[in-house]
């Protein structure tokens, strides 16, 4: 008995033996990619850079940004023609698309992917928050199927960004057959028309695509995409060096010359279209109003007092530029005029002295608690801030909360300074100076403008902004934005950080967007010769 | 008797050589505590960005004998003021353990009754939970801070030293000496004072000393979690904490060395602590 169940062990083994040489079937050529967990997979309820990375993949939109640029191109739409008002925008659709679950791409989707959004009385409307229509897209009237491939867009006001925010991921198109077939499970279900298919997502673990086989478009080269969790970047970087991944997000800034000489990895870093910075609160209507932040003087003695220099390259290590506006330089109508304060301990002084606070005063200085794509290490950079102010007799306590209370807390002004972050969803200057500086955003409880900065001037600029299309008129409007928040200084701009990945040397063929957008559609292996 | 009872708990003590090693190492760090601002090379808090994460002495470096940190703050200063603060919390904590615990445990052993069937269930439920948990939850409900942290580990001390003071308290209670006491009309709170307290101080040292070194330990764990003393205090923890992103990067020497530190004060308590609960029981006592 003992004897043949060697045997029969022996000739199992050979077999497999023997299996591992005949020439095996094409293996799916496989890209783990190592990055932080989705929270759902609705690209029109998404708002977090770590949902979106997987929804540009599986969606698309009526337009999209060009790879590598912020300019946009046809997608699912070919054409499109806007009234001489600019109100009425008629989309024409590409012909022949389905979706990954077979549902033709046609009017009716479009429809559907927008009203959903826009009709708190559409069945579809109960099963997400649809916060990004709210915060770019308000303007929408509706949307309408004049034919099969044709939509007609209907704006209650003039928005000059519409075309931009377009290529917005809230904005792809979604399978209206597969939304019906899984309801509120849908969040976890995505199907879409994108370059990449839905197989899995194990929460905490993993999301897998695969290859659309029926893509209208050029066939991505690789089979199979997993996005792998890992949340710690020195760990990610680990995972990398072991070759469990061929790709991460954001070094560690500190692994960053080890990455760099080995020959092994690919480091790609470009500019992003973001910024991070401190904001001072003004608002006198918010619990965390502190008086002196009133002052002009004040605000402006800390922009002196703050060695952002340093920071910028001792801290950020070369994985951001050193910040002057709210706006990036890589974003048209970034002002180079203006001329940032200057690291100035002595006249900081001198102008807390001019306010009436020779010798400084208590606050607090809020850090996120957890790293972004506009700040590595915002404790880091905390503890750097609160000793700069010292020198000119500012004691600032560090305060922190857990991400989400952070959010809310700062959104409601419980903070003095806070430290935060913005990475724009469309190449406008509108998505920062109106959502970030304007005061419709400084509503106490819900505020974009967490410096609550009410400056009716600012106001009007980026409302007369809003409703010009005339392209260089619109730049000098937001040249004239930036002047006047640098003079009043509710902002310290501290740094445009880089967005930089990292992958192994034979993955080839990927482009970084400025909008931090991952699209592995043109990524390919490079095999050895 | 109380004295002789000391007294030759250290004699025998001394004779224990681990011991006295842990005692030297605690003096040492206290006389660093003390001494901060004279042997302190540089000022713990002032940053320096562009001198950040220099190597120390095994790269020649002699101005910052044991590197500098993310900020540019000097390490080996940074660690003599840090001895201050852990070593604070440490005894203040147990301070406060013992206080409480003292009081909760003499009670409830020398009342006896309901009394001692309330303390002691409070005293179950709270090991119930795990202590680092159970701080963590205090500091949630004080708020951050050092001074919040010790009070939450002084507070979740407090069971076991109630627990060992009360098992005590019924055996000092029953001897004669207390039944006298009792005779001549002594009141209750004057014999717990007088008469059970003294007799049960040497237990107490020996379970205190041991548990400065946890009280240490746990407030550098509230430290690294962000939860104890707040930057740019320089407490261990909080060191650990910062230097947290460096160690993939190469720059080892900002991790290792405050966790030396701490490994050292911890190591000096526990060998000194067992020691002296060695000393104090009379079966070991033979073996030393």
């Amino acid at each position: 008995m003992k004897k043949t169940l060697v045997f029969a062990l022996l000739l199992a083994l050979s077999v497999g033996f023997f299996a591992g040489c005949k020439p095996v079937a094409k293996q799916p050529v496989t890209l783990v990619f190592a990055k932080g967990d989705a929270v759902e997979l609705d690209p029109a309820d998404v708002t977090d850079g770590e949902s979106i990375t997987v929804m540009n993949n599986i969606f698309e939109g009526l337009v999209r940004y060009k790879a590598g640029s912020t300019e946009v191109e046809p997608c699912l739409a070919t054409t499109w023609d806007t009234s001489s008002d600019g109100l009425v925008w008629t989309f024409h659709l590409r012909q022949g698309v389905k979706f990954q679950d077979g549902t033709p791409f046609n009017a009716d989707a479009v429809v559907f992917s927008f009203e959903r959004q826009r009709d708190p009385n559409h069945p579809f409307h109960q099963y997400g928050k649809w916060e990004y229509w709210g915060w770019c897209f308000s303007e929408i009237a509706k949307t309408e199927k004049i034919d099969d491939s044709t939509v007609k867009i209907t704006l209650s006001q003039p928005f000059a960004p519409f075309l931009s925010t377009m290529a917005m991921f809230t904005m792809d198109i979604v399978s209206p057959t597969n939304c019906n077939q899984w309801k509120d499970q849908w969040m976890t279900h995505p199907v879409g028309t994108g370059p990449f298919g839905f197989v899995e997502w194990v929460k905490g673990d993993h999301v897998t695509l695969e290859k659309n086989p029926n893509y209208w478009g050029t066939q991505p080269k690789i089979d199979k995409l997993i996005f792998r969790v890992i949340d710690d970047p020195s760990s990610r970087y680990l995972a990398l060096q072991k070759g469990e991944v061929q790709g991460m997000e954001f070094p560690n800034p500190d692994d960053l010359p080890k990455i760099t000489q080995d020959s092994n990895l690919t480091l790609l870093s470009e500019p992003g279209l973001n910024v991070g910075y401190l904001a001072m609160n003004m608002g006198s209507d918010t619990p965390g109003f502190q008086k002196p932040f009133a002052d002009v003087r004040v605000r402006q003695a800390i922009s002196y007092a703050i060695n952002k220099k340093d920071i910028v390259n001792q801290l950020y290590k070369g994985t951001a530029t050193l910040a002057v506006n709210p706006i990036p330089p890589t974003l048209w109508g970034y002002n180079d005029a203006v001329q940032d304060y200057e690291y100035n301990p002595t006249k900081a002084k001198e102008l807390l002295k001019a306010a009436g606070y020779p010798n400084g005063f208590k606050t607090n200085l809020w850090a996120m608690p957890v790293s972004r794509p506009y700040m590595f290490d915002p404790k880091a950079i905390a503890t750097a801030i609160q000793a700069d102010l010292k020198q000119v007799g500012i004691e600032a306590e560090i305060v922190t909360y857990d991400w989400s209370t952070y959010l809310q807390k700062t959104e409601a002004g419980e903070h003095a300074m806070c430290l935060l972050g913005w990475t724009a969803d469309y190449a406008d200057p509108d998505d920062f100076l109106y959502v970030l500086l304007d005061p419709d955003a400084a509503k106490v409880g819900s505020a974009g403008n967490v410096a609550f900065y009410r400056n009716s001037k600012v106001h009007d600029l980026n409302k007369e902004a809003q409703m010009t299309t005339d392209f260089n008129k619109r730049v000098e409007l937001y040249k004239q934005v930036q002047q006047i928040v640098h003079d009043d200084a509710p902002w310290v701009p501290l740094a445009y950080a880089k967005q930089t990945l990292v992958f192994a040397k034979n993955v080839k063929g990927f482009v970084l967007y400025p909008t931090g957008d991952y699209h592995f559609d043109s990524v390919y292996f490079e095999t050895s010769k | 008797m109380k004295d002789s009872v000391l007294r030759e708990t250290f004699r025998y003590t001394r004779r224990n050589r681990s011991a006295m090693f842990g005692l030297f190492l605690i003096c040492f760090f206290i006389f660093i505590a003390v001494a901060a601002p004279l042997i302190a090379p540089h000022n713990p808090l002032v940053q320096n960005l562009k001198n950040n994460l220099q190597p120390g002495f095994w790269a020649d470096k002699k101005t910052n004998f044991l590197g500098t940190d993310n900020f540019g703050r000097d390490i080996l200063s940074r660690i003599i003021y840090g001895a201050r603060i852990s070593l604070t919390v440490g005894f203040i904590a147990v301070i406060i353990g013992v206080l409480l615990g003292m009081t909760a445990g003499v009670v409830a052993g020398f009342l006896g009754g309901w009394v001692d069937n309330v303390i002691m269930r409070i005293v179950d439920i709270m090991f119930s939970l795990p202590s680092i948990l159970l701080a963590i939850v205090m500091v949630a409900i004080l708020g951050r801070g050092l001074d919040k942290a010790m009070i939450a580990i002084g507070i979740t001390y407090a069971p076991q030293i109630a627990r060992i003071v009360r098992s005590q308290t019924i055996v000092v209670g029953n001897n004669e000496f207390i039944e006298a006491a009792r005779a001549i009309g002594t009141p209750s709170l004057r014999i717990m004072v007088v008469h059970v307290l003294p007799n049960v101080l040497s237990i107490l040292i020996v379970y205190g000393t041991l548990s400065i070194g946890s009280a240490i330990l746990d407030a550098a764990a509230l430290g690294f979690l962000g939860l104890g003393a707040q930057p740019p205090t320089p407490e261990w923890g909080a060191m650990l904490a910062d230097g947290i992103h460096s160690i993939t990067g190469g720059y080892w020497w900002v991790e290792t060395f405050p966790g030396i530190a701490i490994l050292l004060t911890v190591l000096g308590f526990n060998l000194l602590g067992d020691g002296l609960r060695d000393a104090t029981d009379p079966r070991l006592r033979k073996k030393v």
